[in-house]
């Protein structure tokens, strides 16, 4: 770990030497945010719909912007930019485990995640979003959120190494917005038609969702947070045993 | 140290059907400059890159440093340095703290990383732009920083695949100096090359390889006496060692310069 650790403090460095890939991190989920309550908060009133719990229609949208804000999977990107530029192969002729390749971008993908959820949170409460499960709420929603980021950039990165190419791995990401919006992402699962119903039900980015919606909107659910943080270790467990798979067979 | 930087015995690469290195024997003994000839696609730096742990041998076995690089790995990373063909950096990180990190990866303290940092800095001549960052590198800079990374851990066998591609003369003679200077503190140097001159001026030794397979091995000295004995050229430049050994000659060149590519 020692090794993840110093490489992942290179690829922070890379990271905060690059602001404008971070631009983009924060942007666009605010801009959802904004666009998605701008078109529904009328239809569903924070005083006369019951799924808000009181608070406004921004409340339910925060976990979708959160989520989309911890899927831009950019740590695959510079992965790619090393293996095109050969500083990958560098890496690899120097006597660490070849996981610490990954799993230093890992801890890295986790301490933005941390740093971009914090930020989008803060803004909701500036814009009047309370978090209802309090300071421990706000420390899993956070959490839940860099976590699912260290997921979803364990995928792009078993794409770009499999792939070895910028083009691939940037077309991988977009596998995500499928996945988010086969979710309860405009309204509670209940009440979505059977079909979408069904399709929400076995999507794990669901699980996910409703883990920091219920953190926002409710209380500690510990139900729901336990559904999320399951479905989280569970994929983060099988990402972690595929990038190392895949860079110790990387030829 | 063993007295033979590295062996290699049948050693072979396919790619599916396609043989890419084909039963290659190398003997280096330690301290040599040894140089690795050939056409584009013959095979240099699959093999350089089998010998640095880089790619999965197919067939055949190797030993670097004394060690089998199938079956330590990690022991032939601690005892090599490696700069490959493409000057692998990272732009967006100044030359210090690459060789810094690169230090901190081999298990050297953050003292001790930053010492040696210093150190390969100035053997490189680097030391004022080591803190800018390297993408406004020239060239001929990212290939004198790539060649002190490779250094970090003071090898035992440094291994240069094509270092000198690309540069201007005058960037092409510095990386030369800097060669010698390493070899003349002990390491045995394995380097790749397109350009004659540059293993003519440097190389204690050479193999010439062409479709996967060595074709010619010896001095310069001797590869050159053997033509001017076979052939009766009578002043052989190892130019005509390396066309009369891929099979290719002055004319058939300069009418079908795509023959050499």
């Amino acid at each position: 770990m020692a090794q993840a650790w110093t490489l992942g403090n290179r690829a922070l460095r890379e990271a905060w030497r690059t602001p404008e890939a971070l631009v983009p991190t924060l942007f666009i989920p605010l801009f959802f945010l904004v666009v998605n309550v701008g078109q529904a908060a009328k239809i569903f009133p924070g005083s006369t719909t019951a799924f808000l719990h009181g608070q406004g229609y921004g409340a339910f949208q925060l976990p979708s912007s959160l989520l989309l804000a911890a899927s831009f999977g950019t740590a695959a990107l510079f992965l790619v930019e090393d293996i095109e530029g050969g500083y990958f192969d560098k890496l690899r002729a120097t006597p660490i485990p070849r996981s610490a390749i990954v799993l230093g971008r890992l801890v890295a993908e986790f301490a933005k995640g941390l740093l971009i959820s914090v930020l989008i949170v803060v803004l909701g409460l500036i814009f009047g979003i309370s978090i209802a499960s309090g300071p421990l709420g706000f420390v899993l929603l956070v959490l839940l959120t860099a976590l699912w980021a260290c997921v979803f950039v364990g995928f792009m990165q078993l794409i770009a190494l499999k792939t070895r190419s910028a083009a691939a791995t940037n077309s991988g990401g977009l596998v995500f917005f499928p996945l988010l919006f086969l979710t309860p992402n405009f309204v509670p699962r209940d009440l979505l038609t059977r079909p979408m119903e069904i399709a929400a039900s076995v999507n794990p980015v669901t699980y996910v969702m409703e883990a920091l919606r219920s953190l926002i909107l409710e209380d500690l659910v510990w139900s729901k947070i336990a559904y999320g943080f399951g479905v989280v270790a569970v994929l983060f467990a099988l990402m972690i045993a595929l990038n190392v798979r895949v860079i110790q067979r990387y030829d | 140290m063993t007295n033979v930087a590295v062996r290699a015995e049948g050693l072979v690469k396919n790619y599916g059907d396609i043989e890419a290195v084909r039963r290659v024997d190398l003997t280096i003994e330690a301290g040599e400059v040894f140089g690795f000839l050939g056409p584009n696609g013959a095979g240099k730096s699959t093999t350089v890159r089998m010998l640095t742990t880089l790619l999965t041998i197919t067939a055949g076995s190797a030993q670097v440093a004394g060690l089998d690089v199938a079956t330590e790995p990690d022991a032939v990373r601690h005892r090599i340095g490696v700069a490959l063909q493409e000057a692998g950096l990272d732009p967006r990180q100044t030359g210090r703290e690459l060789l810094v990190l690169q230090g901190r990866l081999f298990g050297q303290t953050p003292q001790e990383a930053a010492a040696r940092a210093e150190e390969l800095l100035e053997l490189v001549e680097l030391q004022d732009a080591a803190d800018r960052r390297i993408k406004g590198y020239s060239g001929g800079m990212k290939r004198r920083l790539d060649l002190a990374s490779a250094l970090v851990n003071r090898p035992e066998v440094l291994f240069l695949d094509e270092p000198t591609t690309g540069l201007d003369p005058a960037s092409r003679l510095t990386i030369w100096d800097e060669v010698r200077r390493i070899n003349e503190r002990g390491t045995t140097v394995f380097l790749t090359t397109q350009y004659l001159e540059e293993a003519d001026a440097l190389c204690d030794r050479l193999a010439i390889i062409d479709g996967g397979l060595i074709v010619r091995e010896g001095t310069p000295e001797h590869l050159k006496a053997e033509l001017r004995a076979r052939a009766g050229i009578p002043n052989p430049t190892l130019d005509d060692v390396f066309l009369d050994a891929t099979g290719r000659t002055r004319s058939r060149v300069a009418g079908d310069v795509q023959e050499v590519a």
